[in-house]
């Protein structure tokens, strides 16, 4: 087998790793362009489009540090980005030119390729979005202007935390929800650990708001009820507490765990309510 | 930090300790002054962000390249010589350690409907081991090396998988390079380490039949293991196997230099770093 054949072979599954699936299925092709099917580790090849694939995202460890300790920890980080180097170029897409987008961009795909069943997928899903909110809130360098009311509303300054049924919450700042299988900051302490045991990892449903008020304040995070999560996952600015209570399948009157769990949101000042122009006359 | 420019200017027998180039390793550098004597940076980053030749100004540069596809058989362009040129001038860089792989194929006729161009890769890839791609290397060097004041040094490459036609082990074609062509050696630790892992072999025992007087720099970095493959790793710290193979070539070289590549994270952290730094000029100095 001439050497620059085989260059040219190895080259372009390293490129194209989607050619690699089609010469195992063909092997017939692989042998037109000039080398033996049998001399030719495909799967081998395609591991190491992987280790070249997540050398290109290195640029990512500074904002996904514990992402990558969980891949390397895990064993992941060659299937993972195997399979992701596979998909971009199936698609014919390039990698993007900014951290950020690449970030993304592996999220979107990481999002339908984990199997969250497996927990070290689930692990990975839930740190992952850990750190992308994290480091997209961290990031925020625009004083957080608080959105004008909606036309009909009066202005939001001076009215009390608790709310009505006229009411309408809205965010103060900028928020990130996230249901999740565990608790991430859990997996990250034990990330910090020389052989991290993910067996120990509580999982179970957890609801997570990752919250920053303004470019100047400092990032929260939350962890709050399935309510609480709702709710803020609704309070768009635009409909009222009323309308909140039939969103989640109440009736008009809101019940009073509701406005409780309204109020305790606006205590701690990530909720803040407008009302109406109809009620305020 | 000293003003003007640093050269790497150490005794012919002596070892000098480096830091390949990573986001951190410049305020590493600046806060463990004396650690280091040298930073190890690719030519392709400093072709793409010229400000990195202010580091300069701080401690003396090596130029690493992986641009020449030393061991291909499609040539790198005259523009990417020049540039290698001018740094490798700038930097006054005592040699320029290049991979002996390739990055550079031809493209590829798959079937009526597909065609994959050329090829120039981000990444070095083991080449084809055989008479065939001695020749060629060979043929390259004589090729490129007049470009450059400095002289051309070869990085063994680690080998992932067997290459089709290859007609005889990484240490034998390394051994065949040399035999052919006058040339100093980059002797990468990880990789030598990578290779012997990946083929069975008896890395202790194989790195004495490596043509070890040769050896003008070591590098060392991590490895892991993963879906059945031992991997380069630059993010996590060498192993004890390593340092065992470190040892055992300095029984029997002097290397001009020996550069710790642990550049892949900004979070890598650091006092293992500095411990390594540590650990490698104890042996350097010891042996």
């Amino acid at each position: 087998m001439k050497a620059s054949r085989v260059h040219a072979v190895i080259a372009a599954g390293l490129e194209h790793p989607h050619l690699l699936a089609r010469w195992q299925r063909e092997p017939d092709l692989l042998r037109r362009c000039g080398v033996e099917p049998d001399a030719l580790d495909l799967d081998a090849l395609w591991k190491f489009a992987g280790l070249t694939a997540k050398v290109r995202h290195n640029g990512l460890r500074a904002d996904l540090p514990l992402t990558f300790r969980l891949l390397h920890v895990a064993g992941l980080e060659i299937e993972v980005f195997a399979a992701y180097a596979a998909f971009r170029t199936a698609g014919g897409a390039r990698y993007a030119d900014t951290t950020a987008a690449r970030a993304q961009d592996l999220s979107n795909f990481l999002e339908h390729w984990l199997d969250f069943t497996r927990r070290e997928h689930a692990l990975l899903w839930d740190v992952l979005r850990y750190e992308l909110a994290l480091a997209r809130l961290s990031k925020l360098t625009a004083p957080v202007q608080l959105a004008a009311p909606a036309p009909g509303l009066t202005s939001a300054a001076s009215l009390p935390a608790r709310p009505r049924a006229a009411s309408v919450p809205r965010v103060c700042g900028h928020i990130s929800l996230h249901e999740m299988r565990c608790d991430p900051r859990q997996v990250a302490a034990l990330l910090q650990e020389k052989s991290p045991r993910l067996a120990d990892v509580t999982m179970g449903s957890r609801y997570f708001c990752y919250w920053r008020q303004g470019a100047a304040a400092e990032l929260h995070i939350l962890e709050l009820d399935e309510l609480g999560f709702y709710l803020l996952s609704l309070a768009d600015g635009q409909h009222s507490v009323a309308d909140l209570s039939r969103l989640i399948g109440g009736g008009s009157r809101p019940a009073k765990g509701l406005l409780t769990a309204l109020g305790e949101l606006a205590s701690v000042g990530i909720l803040a309510f407008t009302r109406t122009s109809e009620q305020v006359t | 930090m000293s003003c003007g420019v640093e050269y790497l200017n150490t005794p012919v027998d002596t070892t000098a300790i480096g830091l390949a180039y990573g986001p951190n390793i410049p305020e590493f550098i600046a806060t463990n002054p004396g650690l280091v004597d040298y930073i190890e940076v690719p030519f392709e980053q400093l072709r793409h962000a010229p400000h990195l030749s202010s580091l300069q100004e701080a401690i003396p540069v090596v130029l690493h390249c992986a641009s020449m596809s030393v061991a291909g058989f499609v040539p790198p362009t005259e523009a990417t010589l020049a540039a290698i040129k001018l740094e490798a001038e700038r930097t006054r860089t005592p040699w320029i350690g290049e991979h002996l792989a390739f990055v550079n194929a031809d493209g590829l006729h798959v079937d009526a409907e597909t065609v994959a161009g050329p090829t120039a890769l981000t990444y070095t890839v083991c080449p084809q081991m055989s008479e065939e791609t001695v020749e060629r290397v060979a043929a390259n060097l004589a090729a490129l090396q007049p470009h450059f004041a400095a002289p051309l040094i070869l990085e063994n490459s680690p080998q992932y998988f067997s290459i089709p036609g290859s007609t005889m082990p990484m240490v034998d074609f390394i051994n065949a390079v040399s035999a052919r062509s006058d040339v100093g050696l980059l002797l990468d630790l990880t990789h030598f380490l990578i290779t012997m892992l990946n083929t069975g072999s008896d890395a202790a025992e194989e790195i004495g039949r490596l043509p070890l007087e040769r050896v003008v720099e070591i590098h060392v970095s991590g490895l892991s293991v993963q879906s059945g493959v031992a991997w380069d790793d630059h993010a996590t710290p060498a192993p004890a196997a390593v340092f065992d193979l470190l040892e055992r070539v300095l029984e029997r070289a002097r290397p001009r230099a020996l550069t710790v590549e642990y550049n892949w994270s900004p979070s890598f952290p650091q006092t293992i770093l500095k411990s390594h730094l540590e650990r490698v000029r104890r042996v350097v100095e010891r042996v």
